[in-house]
């Protein structure tokens, strides 16, 4: 067209209205820059909100659509039947059950032995039954079987998720535990599977409605059923503590080996009187046999001289007082002494007692950090997904989240840790087993009675550590159930 | 059998849309006039199949008579519209009535969807726009000395603009106060005085000589800003200085201004999040939050973008089909977060070929701008069009998360009486700018007519 113009413009004489024209229309084409830049603008930003949205799509939308606040979820149900979840070795542990009238029904075999992994399927759901339900409900059968089933108006079979839990430790752990209450979780160091999470008292899932009713009524608005203490339980630490204490200790003065304490049983320390367990006296210890004697007048005697300051920052990179890297509802531990604090709430502090609290989970991240070279690896519950034939859809991967030690800090715990249980506190108990164990023991007290929880954090295979357990047993005082003894169960249950 | 009809309407209407896309850019590639007008008559085409389409899927869904007889409504105005429109103006641009057109369906669509009542107020106020904005291009053409009225603008814009500020007259919204309400009728004013804003500026600009000129047009301008600011009305305010920057680059040609004004923006919100972050700001602050991390606060602040971006996922590229998705969850789905609600129930590729059609309409007004050699005409036209193209940026990014949300409507589909009449209004000002350059046009072919007849009869 503009050729033309030009052509016919040549060809033709100009007058006076012409070239007027022509030389408006040149004007015109310099007064016109500034659109065309800002049109170029324009258009490019729409270009980059275009990719953006498309970049959503494919990348992102996956796991924004599965987050438990999207309810949308809940319309796939008419056309998709939930799928099941299962354990690493198989075991279906969630189904839903259709009888010939296409009634639905979510059944739990194991009534209350997964009850705190798997969670519930309604009253806004709960542990992989929340954080897994998109999965479930999406279906990723062959497509011609999919058409088949539309075309029939029939229901597709959803996908099934593995979850990371192995049955044989989960029943272990749940049967060690037996009737007391507390919480055991199982970690595989090197890679961050949670191999086993029970906590206790337990519901059964099969009859939530009835649980709920209960929680709710009255009676029973104390109950704790429902809640999960491996994730959100807060404990005093108690001497699970001490390894804190101690490489804090390590790092603040270099030559740590040649410590010496002389242990009478007891002491005061910054005004505050300390005694060792049961009124022992550990005699001369260095910082080895502390920790595997568990001495508490020897901790707090590390423990006064540290720098407060460094001391709260390792606490933190400990993760105290900050996120976990779970996915999943759980409680933030805490550690509140600074450098600000009063002195005297220093000695309680650093052998586990005072304000601390820690879960059961943060505790399982520490010991498995020991056991896999100072590096936290991110926990994680769902191995994969699987369509209903059994095609792996989806794989998790196992993550790091971040080193909180040295390699070479890790190894010294490790031996340290491996002492408590070959002569310290827990050597009665790892006297003729099979395979080695790293861990610690503990005792915190949680009122002024003197009535105590039983810990007990440690891993086995100490030279290429296999599992790690981080186990607490409520009310030790009365029930004598100590966290180590659960401990032992589990490992046994794992190497037999 | 209702199922499969639904689910392949699905598709054909995401192939129309694709087609009706296609045509409104090779509409600017088309060699000659007759090769136009063919695009267009097919994109007429395809609008009344993707309309038909999706009415049916509804229909069928929902069985409801009344969506019938409001389908059959739609049809008689959508072509009522364009014949008669074109008939008295026949030098307007076919391209923006398509698209007007398209644009209206497409929110009559889902607001049938979402609110059958909100669907039929909208259609009724959106009706009697198209037939009282059809007077606007004669009426301005009859008006020679439009760009003498600065004042009046100026004043006028400014005037409308407190109103929301006067007891009981105003009120507020979703932290925002800019909404005036007479009786049971709400409006926001700050949606025609951006139109007052734009004549304003390209008025005072095509008469400004002297600096001093430009700096009283541009404190004016600033004071529109400041009134905005008090309302809390950020999205808008964000709009009118894009706006003026855009149109004082196209009036001076340097390129300063456009770096320097986008700059000097960026600069006073960061001067603005110092200073008024927990005061004048702080529900701005919610919005930035949500934008930043909307998950971690999505029963709160951030629980609107995250709904809109459940939905938008959830409905996937092919979206869930009409009816079956769940655009009710999305708070305000009906009017901001309307372009969220029709990627989940119509697709996503819907909701990326309507980003292109607004960019093909603002294209089509750029293109109008330039051909036009009246400075005050292609200063209005351009800050409409800058106006227009922007809003939907700053809507559609919002509801994506790819900017953080500011609380504006998404031109002629999001529903809002207000918004559709101003949107309207101004393109029916750039269908009067085309009128001119078509009539100026007419009249350099006719000049050549005449001395082509000339030289051929010496």
């Amino acid at each position: 067209m503009k050729k033309k113009k030009q052509e016919s413009a040549q060809k033709l004489p100009e007058n006076e209205f012409l070239k007027k024209e022509r030389e408006k229309e040149e004007k015109n084409k310099i007064k016109n820059k500034p659109i065309i830049f800002t049109t170029y603008v324009m258009v490019f930003m729409f270009l980059g909100l275009f990719c953006y949205i498309i970049y959503f799509m494919v990348v992102d939308a996956d796991r924004v659509i599965a987050n438990s606040g999207n309810k949308r979820q809940d319309a796939f149900e008419e056309k998709i039947v939930r799928g099941n979840i299962e354990t690493s070795d198989g075991v279906v542990i969630a189904e839903t059950l259709v009888d010939s009238e296409g009634n639905e029904t979510r059944n739990y075999p194991y009534k209350d032995m997964f009850a705190h992994v798997v969670g519930y399927n309604s009253y806004g759901r709960t542990g992989l039954e929340l954080s897994m339900n998109f999965y479930m409900l999406r279906s990723n059968i062959n497509i011609f079987e999919r058409v088949k089933n539309e075309l029939r108006e029939e229901k597709n079979p959803g996908d099934n998720v593995i979850s990371t839990i192995n049955y044989e430790l989960q029943k272990a752990a749940y049967d060690a535990l037996g009737d007391n209450n507390g919480a055991v979780i199982v970690i595989e160091p090197d890679t961050g599977k949670i191999l086993a999470m029970v906590s206790k008292p337990a519901y059964d899932p099969n009859n939530i409605d009835e649980v709920w009713e209960e929680v709710h009524s009255e009676e029973g608005s104390t109950s704790t059923v429902l809640l999960n203490r491996a994730v959100q339980g807060l404990y005093a630490p108690g001497s699970t503590f001490k390894i804190l204490t101690l490489l804090e200790y390590m790092r603040e003065n270099p030559d740590y080996e040649n410590y010496s304490y002389e242990c009478t049983s007891s002491g005061v320390f910054n005004n505050v009187s300390i005694h060792c367990a049961s009124d022992r006296v550990h005699g001369v210890v260095d910082v080895a046999q502390s920790l595997a004697k568990s001495c508490n007048t020897s901790f707090v005697n590390m423990g006064v001289t540290l720098d407060m300051e460094k001391f709260n920052n390792l606490c933190e990179d400990f993760m105290y007082n900050s996120e976990l890297p779970y996915e999943g509802t759980y409680s933030r531990s805490s550690f509140v002494l600074d450098e600000n604090s009063d002195i005297s709430e220093i000695p309680q502090t650093v052998i586990g007692q005072g304000k601390t609290q820690i879960t059961p989970l943060h505790n399982a991240l520490i010991i498995s950090a020991i056991a896999n070279g100072g590096v936290v690896m991110k926990p994680y519950l769902v191995d994969s997904i699987e369509n209903a034939d059994g095609a792996v859809v989806k794989k998790y991967k196992s993550k790091s989240y971040k080193s909180i030690m040295e390699p070479s800090e890790a190894e010294i715990l490790t031996e340290y840790l491996t002492e408590v249980c070959t002569s310290g506190t827990a050597a009665d108990y790892f006297a003729n087993v099979s395979y080695s164990v790293a861990g610690k023991t503990g005792t915190a007290e949680y009122d002024n009675q003197g009535n105590c929880n039983s810990w007990f954090i440690g891993f086995s295979n100490v030279d290429d550590p296999d599992i790690a357990v981080s186990i607490v047993v409520e009310d030790y005082t009365s029930n004598r159930t100590s966290g180590v003894s659960v401990a032992k169960k589990i490992f046994d249950a794992y190497y037999n | 059998m209702i199922n499969i009809i639904c689910e392949l309407s699905k598709y054909f209407v995401l192939i129309f849309m694709a087609l009706y896309t296609i045509k409104c850019f090779s509409y600017f590639t088309a060699k000659d006039k007759k090769s136009r007008d063919k695009n267009l008559n097919k994109q007429i085409v395809y609008i009344f199949l993707i309309h038909f389409f999706c009415y049916m899927i509804m229909f069928l869904r929902l069985q409801q008579m009344r969506i019938l007889i409001f389908y059959a409504a739609q049809i008689f105005v959508a072509i009522l519209y364009i014949l008669i429109f074109h008939s008295i103006y026949k030098d307007a641009s076919r391209l923006i009535t398509n698209n007007i057109s398209f644009l209206l369906l497409v929110g009559y669509i889902m607001l049938t969807r979402i609110d059958f009542s909100l669907a039929v107020k909208q259609f009724a106020f959106a009706t009697a726009g198209l037939i009282v904005t059809s007077f606007i291009p004669a009426i301005l053409l009859k008006i020679k000395n439009l760009k003498n009225w600065s004042v009046f603008y100026g004043i006028a814009g400014l005037a409308l603009l407190i109103t929301v500020f006067i007891p009981g007259l105003g009120i507020s919204r979703y932290g925002s106060r800019n909404w005036i309400q007479i009786g049971s009728f709400t409006m926001q004013p700050m949606e025609f005085v951006k139109i007052l804003f734009i004549f304003f500026v390209a008025a005072g600009l095509v008469k400004a000589v002297t600096l001093k000129d430009i700096i009283v047009n541009a404190a004016i301008a600033l004071a529109f800003m400041l009134v905005l600011v008090l309302e809390r009305d950020l999205g808008a305010m964000v709009l009118f200085y894009i706006c003026y920057v855009m149109m004082v680059y196209l009036a001076t040609s340097r390129i300063i201004f456009f770096i320097g004004g986008v700059g000097l923006g960026a600069g006073a919100i960061v001067l603005g999040y110092a200073l008024f972050k927990d005061t004048l700001f702080s529900h701005v602050m919610v919005r930035v939050n949500a934008w930043l991390n909307p998950f971690q606060y999505q029963d709160s602040g951030g629980y609107q973008i995250t709904q809109s971006l459940f939905a938008i996922g959830t409905g996937g590229f092919t979206g869930s089909g009409l009816t079956e998705g769940m655009p009710y969850l999305i708070p305000v789905d009906e009017s901001d977060f309307i372009f969220s609600a029709i990627c989940e129930e119509l697709g996503v590729i819907f909701g990326l070929a309507l980003i292109l059609i607004f960019v093909s309409s603002f294209i089509a007004m750029t293109n109008i701008a330039m051909k036009c050699k009246k400075p005050f005409n292609k200063y209005v036209t351009f800050g409409i069009a800058v106006c227009y193209i922007f809003q939907v940026l700053l809507n559609i990014g919002g509801v994506t998360k790819f900017i953080p949300s500011t609380g504006v409507t998404l031109p002629l589909v999001s529903y809002g009486v207000s918004s559709v009449l101003s949107t309207l209004i101004m393109f029916s000002v750039v269908q009067y700018t085309y009128i001119i350059v078509n009539k100026e046009a007419d009249k350099v072919e006719k000049e050549k007519a005449r001395i082509r007849a000339e030289v051929a009869g010496e």
